[in-house]
């Protein structure tokens, strides 16, 4: 195993950890919709949430580097160049995340004033880490772009798959210097904002993940690289042809110019097509294979990754992403659930697939590789995420109707619609199924750290029913 | 808007890009294992996806601009299993050759 290999196995247990802290967090902040005193001036809702975002964007990152450490030297056939780098950088990420963690939880605010923006709290929404936290992300995303960069130049060796990821890194780390602003103006400060949030989302993260996947399908069913680098180019084609402009729903209510309300509208209605057509490959790849698979465990959640990201960003998008819709919906827990649906289809499933792909060659178990837990964690898990969102939905549906569409969004509406019996009903189905999804975490936990260790004897590969 | 065509809207938005995905799933299942009732199920969900297109442009408050949009991509939606497992099958073949 290459040392960048182990980095890998490291970046996932970091990962995965911090999936933990984020349903710790993500259970937490469900609480508060239940009882709006709960620690009250102790730990306040929105320090939860915090967690819960910010957890949630360094966990996909992390299992994102790991991957991509995993992936590359197979893919050149050599050690990553400045590997011992990369292995100082995971380190200080890790110490960056925890001392993070510690202040947003111990200390969580202070003045307005530049200690606090550097020592305490950045205070931009979902980039929120103080200033030098965010300084260390560029430093080791940069790392991260010359590892691979410079491996592929020492390796004289340029696939099709390598250089869409090269590609794609360049505005990784160049939107993340959205996260430094020193615009005053606050429609100004939220259209470059956007550029972060919405381009890493739904731009170099799909495009990302679309490698990761591109690899793993070749692993994982032994796709030839023809066929997923041309479906590569042609995913990444239509992902950023619509999802660049697609960035415009987020400028709706922003104070931007009205053409925005078409353009955004426009190029995010077109976003489930894309989706849909990879719907159709994945359904096609399973039946080209006959649904046989040594990895039961990584197949199911490759299949998962495509539904999910369908009906998370395709189906619950499309029905708030037109601006007549989008002008009740903004904002409400309609958002929430959109989002919650389409992070875990997109991504979530995706790093756990890989998890699994990896842990198959780590363990030394290439014809059988099955468990009874991962069923359960795959369960409880997309049980408790459906049911999160069914929730969410339905609150968010609440408050669209009732203080929007009917209160004309007054303050007085906004409580009306917080205490509507379908608003605090979905908030404790919320909570209930959040916790089945912290079962299912703990599933997959335990699932992670025994499967394959007890296999002894090779069993003949497996046919999934369909 | 009011709430009752706000939740109708939406709702049928949403089911609309919903059926297009079953199209999608059945479609390429369908031909996968050569299977007519599969097929035809297939098209029923488009025939459906359809009809929720009417439904949008005859009784919601959207835009002209936008039930057009949604009429257009409604038809869009018809031929995206076919090409896509038609290029499929050509990938494998290719390959295969």
């Amino acid at each position: 195993m290459y040392r960048s290999q182990k980095l890998a196995l490291r970046y996932f247990v970091a990962a995965i950890t911090l999936f933990g802290v984020m349903t710790a967090a993500g259970l937490l902040s469900a609480l508060y919709y239940i009882d709006s005193s709960l620690l009250y001036n102790v730990f306040d809702f929105q320090m939860a949430k915090i967690l819960h975002i910010d957890t949630l964007v360094i966990w996909l990152l992390m299992g994102f580097i790991g991957a991509v450490y995993w992936f590359l030297p197979k893919e050149l056939g050599r050690e990553v160049v400045g590997i011992w780098i990369a292995e100082v950088l995971f380190y200080v990420f890790c110490a960056a995340v925890v001392i993070v963690a510690v202040v947003f939880i111990v200390v969580q605010y202070g003045g307005s004033n530049e200690f606090s923006m550097w020592f305490i709290n950045q205070g931009r929404k979902y980039v929120e880490a103080p200033r030098w936290a965010a300084v260390g992300v560029v430093v080791v995303v940069l790392a991260f772009v010359f590892n691979v960069t410079a491996t592929a130049w020492r390796a004289r060796k340029m696939t099709g798959l390598l250089g869409v990821l090269i590609l794609d890194l360049v505005p990784l780390a160049v939107l993340y210097l959205d996260a430094f602003p020193k615009i005053t103006n606050m429609s100004h400060d939220l259209y470059w904002w956007w550029w972060l949030v919405h381009m890493w989302v739904e731009a170099t993260w799909e495009v990302l993940i679309g490698c990761l996947m591109a690899w793993s399908l070749m692993e994982l069913m032994g796709t030839s690289r023809r066929i997923v680098e041309t479906w590569l180019y042609i995913e990444v084609m239509l992902v950023l042809g619509t999802g660049i402009l697609g960035l415009g729903h987020h400028y709706f209510w922003i104070g931007t110019p009205q053409y925005w309300l078409s353009i955004g509208g426009f190029f995010s209605a077109l976003e489930p097509l894309p989706l849909l057509g990879m719907v159709v490959h994945a359904v096609y790849d399973a039946g080209a294979n006959h649904m046989k698979t040594t990895n039961r465990p990584a197949f199911y959640w490759v299949l998962a990754e495509a539904f999910g990201n369908f009906i998370g960003a395709g189906v619950f998008g499309f029905m708030m992403t037109l601006p007549q819709i989008n002008l009740y919906s903004h904002g409400t827990q309609w958002t929430v659930s959109h989002g919650h649906f389409a992070f875990w289809g997109a991504y979530g499933c995706g790093v756990i697939a890989i998890m699994y792909l990896i842990l198959q060659r780590t363990r030394n178990a290439p014809e059988h590789f099955d468990s009874r837990a991962w069923k359960w964690g795959f369960g409880l898990l997309n049980l408790g995420l459906v049911g999160m969102v069914g929730g969410l939905l339905i609150a968010g549906i609440t408050q669209a109707i009732y203080e929007r569409a009917e209160g004309g969004s007054t303050l007085q509406a906004f409580v009306v619609a917080s205490e509507h019996p379908w608003f605090r009903s979905a908030m404790y189905a919320r909570f209930i199924f959040g916790l089945v999804f912290a079962l299912g975490y703990l599933a997959l936990v335990y699932d992670l750290l025994t499967i394959g260790r007890r296999v002894t004897v090779a069993a003949p590969a497996q046919t999934a029913p369909a | 808007m009011t709430s009752a065509s706000l939740f109708a809207t939406s709702v049928a938005l949403g089911l609309l890009v919903l059926s297009g995905g079953a199209y999608g799933v059945l479609y390429t299942l369908g031909v996968a294992r050569s299977n007519p009732l599969l097929i035809r199920t297939s098209y029923a969900c488009y025939a459906g996806q359809l009809l929720l297109v009417l439904a949008v442009c005859w009784g919601s408050p959207l835009a002209s601009l936008w039930k057009l949009f949604i009429a257009v991509s409604g038809v869009a939606y018809g031929f995206i299993p076919p090409a896509t497992w038609r290029l499929l099958e050509t990938l494998h073949h290719n390959q295969a050759q």
